[in-house]
Order: structure tokens, then C-alpha cells, then sequence
């Protein structure tokens, strides 16, 4: 039981310094696959939470981010050449990149399904909020070029995790205390019946 | 502590850590992706508006703007009927007043009224603009025919007095198309077929009318009548209403009732008689449309019908709730 405390303590503590006071949990990966970068409904929308997503170009080109309804984009990007993020990894901070499609791709920008779309030059970040789900976001350069070498960060942030880990790291730490205590008590009450010259009963077959 | 109670907190304890981690998804609120919801608009209306506003900001460049530029704004704001009906507009604007009056032109109000419902295409928009000077309101319909291509305005039309339109769905929900009339007393293509079999010069046999009746066919009827007599001496008239292809929307509104767009080509037919040179320099639109100032055998005039209609669900005539009408080609020889 001390072991089992003082597991949850140190796990509640260390998920408690990754994800600081704001609760932001970041996950990154880098796509070297020419074409578009997809974030799928089953990463964007698995939590209530509005999630962060920047897309940062290493050759400093223009970025363009959007999010649409995910049968939508799906219709737009068509059989494109697409990497996908599927899966997010924790506590690795990973993204699992999934390549697909082998198509030239077309401008999209111009469609009227985005509900939301950002870009810059280099970099360009966006805050998808949630409750219209299933939604995917789409990245590209804003024409027909395909992206290369693109670092997509998504992030999440929610304060009560912070304060489940928190509370997960004190309860750990109380059972702990109070399992070490019982070993303690149990130790002495031991020594003091080795003391006294009590032996323990004795088993008689 | 008593090795029972030492039991069960070894229990608690394994049972919590155990449901701890199956329920750590639960706590951090991780879910599958929702499925989508087919009773909801597909756009939002801070989307609709936005598409709304540079719709009708480009359809006010197509008007102000000339040459290339002016049809570059007019391609980007309208298709179909609406393209061929504008781009004509701003052609003939030099002999006709109409873009003088354009409502474009003047300071207005705009109200979206009805967005599609679910992921399907076509979608459309459904606006109405309203001239703060007074003027009649003008309905709008745009439509995206996939979710590549941007919404355009297929038609606008000008709301016929009395007239006006019932609640939609709320936005958040969308609103259906009913192209095919289910739930309505009068099919929209049907509808469409019989008003324009009603206005045919010379009038048809008796056609049992599923409309009320109002000004606009009126007019046009009476117009009709009047150019076969002004040109009986010279030629022959008659004119005929086609049904565009494709060009009826029908959208159901709250109460079970809709609203039908669509649009009829009325062709203007001048059977020259024998020997005879009819003098058309009068009609400026036909000389700018043809370049023809006479002609000794034929003349033909095309003119759009936009026309939107309120159909009841169950009983009472189908109304006219607004009406446009624009020259877009002719012909002579």
C-alpha cells in the first residue's frame, strides 16, 4: 500500500510539473512527406477542450491553416497527398504521422466549408474550439504547393488537470504516510514483543 | 491495525488504482470524435454572413466596376441564371436605367434568413436585403454545388408587394430542400411548368391555375398583347416560357410550408412578313444585343424570369413573393 502511494505521488507530481499551473499538455511532430497535413476528427475532437494547433514551416513560406467539417474536408483534399496525425502520444509528447493519397492538390483556400482558417508567413497558429465535431483541420501553403518540413504542435489546456493531478499527488502522498506509519507502528509493536520475550504463537501440526 | 482492516485498504486501495486508470480517460474527458450531426447547418452564421457580405461586395463591384474587372466581381459573385441575368444588366446598363436603381447601390440592411441543413450538397443561402431608403426588398439565393466550389447568387429577385416571407428553421438547424415537393401542395417543378404555360402568347387552352394570381404575370401578359399589336402590321408575335433546367429550390420553412426559387426563360418570337423591313433602332437593348437596326424576316428577344414562390404544405394557391425579369440575348435577321 506504501508502494502503491508513493507510486501515485511521484506520477501526480511529475504530470503535475509537465503540464505546469495552466494545464497544457503539447504534442509535436515534424512531417518531411510532401503535400497537405490533415489533423483527423479522432485527435482534434477527443476531448472538450479547444485545442491549439500551430504549423511551423522550417523554409519560412507561407502557412495556411483552416478547419472544416471532417466530410467536408475530406471531399475537398480528395485523394491528395496527405500526412495525417492519427494519434497523439502521452507522456511521449508525440504525434503519430500517417502518410496517404498520392495527388497533385488543388487551392482549397477558396471554399466556403473552412469555419475557421489563419495564416502567416513561417508560422501560423489556431485555436479550434470544440461542440462542432467531427471537424478536421487542413495545413497547407495557401495555393497548390505542396508542404515540406513542417512542425505541427498541438496543445491542449485545461486547469483542472492540473488540479486532478494535484489532488492524485496528495492523496498518494496521505496514503503513503499513513501505510509507512502502519509499517512503523507495526515494527515497533514487534521490537517491543521481542523486548518483553513474547514469541510469536506457535503453529503445531 | 488488525490484519482485516489491513485487507480491506490493500483492497481499496487496488480496487481504485485498478478503476483509476480506466477512468483516467473519463477524468481528462477523453471521448471518441462525435458523430456528425445530419440535423444541423452545416455553416455557422458568422460563416453565412461572411460569405453573404463578399458575395454582395463583389456583386456591387460587377455593377460599379467596368471591362474585365467588372466580370471578374460578377463571375465571383454569381452562377447560373444569375451570372447570364447580372452580366446582361451591367451590358445594357447604358440604355437601360436598371443599374441606376440598383439596390446594390444604395445603403442597405441584410438579413440572412435560411441556411441548408446537413452535409449534403447543394447547400444554399437564403438573404434578404433591404434598402434603408425604402425601396422593396430583394431576396437572394445562393448556392454551393460542392464543397470545392464557393457559394455564388444564383438569383435575386424583388419582393412583389404585399408579399412577404415566413419563418425558417433557425440557423443552428438549417432548413431542407424540398425539390422533389414532398409535404407540399404543388411540386416546385410543376409549379414553375404551370405559370409558365399561363403566361404563353397567344394564351393556351385553359390551364387550372395552382397560383394566385398576380402583377407580375399580369404585365407580362398584357405587355405581351400589346407588342402583337403595335407590330401587327409588320409581323407576327408570339411568345414563349421555358422552365430553366435546374433552376428550382424549393426550402422548407417552419410552419411546414417554402419557398421555391426558380427561373423561366421567356422568349420574345417576331415573324416578319413578307416584304416588309421592321425599323428596330427604337429598341436599344436588341440593337446592342444584335447590332441590328432592322430586320426583314425574324427577331427573337430572350428575357430571365427569376421568380420566387411561397407553396403552402397542404391547401390554398401557391403566391408570388418576388419577381425580376431581364433581357440577356436576341437575335435577327
Amino acid at each position: 500500500m506504501a508502494g502503491v502511494g508513493i507510486v501515485l505521488t511521484v506520477l501526480g507530481a511529475w504530470i503535475l510539473v509537465r503540464l505546469g499551473p495552466s494545464g497544457e499538455a503539447t504534442f509535436s511532430a515534424t512531417s518531411q512527406a510532401p503535400g497537405v497535413i490533415v489533423i483527423s476528427s479522432d485527435v482534434l475532437n477527443s476531448v472538450d477542450v479547444a485545442v491549439r494547433v500551430t504549423a511551423t514551416r522550417h523554409d519560412g513560406g507561407a502557412v495556411w491553416l483552416a478547419v472544416a467539417p471532417s466530410t467536408d474536408a475530406r471531399a475537398v483534399l480528395a485523394t491528395s497527398a496527405v500526412s495525417t496525425i492519427s494519434d497523439v502520444r502521452y507522456p511521449a509528447g508525440a504525434l503519430d504521422l500517417r502518410a496517404s493519397g498520392a495527388g497533385a492538390l488543388t487551392d482549397i483556400s477558396t471554399a466556403d466549408v473552412w469555419r475557421r482558417s489563419a495564416n502567416g508567413a513561417g508560422s501560423a497558429r489556431l485555436l479550434v474550439d470544440q461542440g462542432r465535431g467531427p471537424e478536421t483541420v487542413v495545413v497547407t501553403s495557401g495555393d497548390a504547393t505542396a508542404l515540406r518540413d513542417v512542425t505541427m504542435t498541438l496543445t491542449w489546456a485545461d486547469r483542472t488537470w492540473f488540479f486532478e493531478a494535484l489532488a492524485a499527488a496528495m492523496i498518494g502522498a496521505v496514503i503513503a504516510a499513513f501505510a509507512l506509519n502502519d509499517l512503523w507502528q507495526g515494527r515497533v509493536v514487534a521490537d517491543q514483543g521481542d523486548a518483553v520475550g513474547i514469541s510469536p504463537p506457535q503453529v503445531t501440526k | 491495525m488488525t490484519r482485516g482492516l489491513r485487507a480491506i485498504g490493500v483492497g481499496v486501495v487496488t480496487v481504485m488504482f485498478v478503476t483509476g486508470c480506466g477512468a483516467a480517460r473519463a477524468l481528462l474527458g477523453i471521448h471518441e470524435a462525435p458523430k456528425a450531426n445530419a440535423a444541423s447547418a452545416p455553416l455557422t452564421v458568422d460563416q453565412a454572413t461572411r460569405i453573404l457580405t463578399r458575395e454582395l461586395t463583389a456583386a456591387f463591384r460587377g455593377e460599379t466596376m467596368t471591362g474585365a474587372v467588372s466580370r471578374a466581381a460578377l463571375e465571383a459573385a454569381y452562377t447560373g441564371e444569375g451570372l447570364r441575368a447580372q452580366s446582361a444588366r451591367v451590358k445594357l446598363a447604358s440604355v437601360q436605367p436598371a443599374v441606376a436603381h440598383s439596390s446594390l447601390l444604395a445603403p442597405q440592411r441584410t438579413e440572412l434568413l435560411a441556411v441548408s441543413r446537413g452535409f449534403g450538397f447543394p447547400r444554399f443561402i437564403i438573404a434578404q436585403t433591404v434598402a434603408v431608403a425604402g425601396s422593396l426588398p430583394i431576396l437572394y439565393l445562393l448556392t454551393c454545388p460542392d464543397a470545392a466550389t464557393p457559394y455564388r447568387i444564383a438569383m435575386s429577385a424583388q419582393m412583389v408587394p404585399p408579399a412577404t416571407v415566413k419563418p425558417f428553421d433557425p440557423l443552428s438547424r438549417g432548413s431542407s430542400l424540398v425539390n422533389d415537393g414532398t409535404g407540399l401542395v404543388v411540386a416546385p417543378l410543376g409549379l414553375l411548368k404551370a405559370y409558365a404555360a399561363s403566361m404563353a402568347f397567344p394564351a393556351k387552352s385553359a390551364i387550372s391555375p395552382s397560383f394566385a394570381a398576380d402583377s407580375f404575370s399580369g404585365q407580362v401578359r398584357d405587355g405581351a398583347a400589346s407588342v402583337a399589336k403595335a407590330v401587327a402590321a409588320q409581323a407576327t408575335f408570339s411568345q414563349v416560357h421555358k422552365v430553366v433546367t435546374n433552376s428550382a429550390y424549393a426550402v422548407r420553412q417552419a410552419g411546414g410550408d417554402a419557398l421555391v426559387f426558380g427561373v423561366i426563360e421567356r422568349t420574345d418570337f417576331f415573324a416578319v412578313k413578307p416584304g416588309q423591313i421592321v425599323n428596330t433602332a427604337a429598341n436599344k437593348a436588341f440593337v446592342l444585343l444584335t447590332g441590328r437596326k432592322t430586320v426583314s424576316k425574324a427577331a427573337a428577344i430572350t428575357t430571365l424570369e427569376l421568380l420566387v414562390f411561397a407553396v403552402p404544405r397542404s391547401t390554398g394557391p401557391t403566391t408570388l413573393v418576388a419577381a425580376r425579369e431581364q433581357v440577356v440575348a436576341g437575335s435577327g435577321s
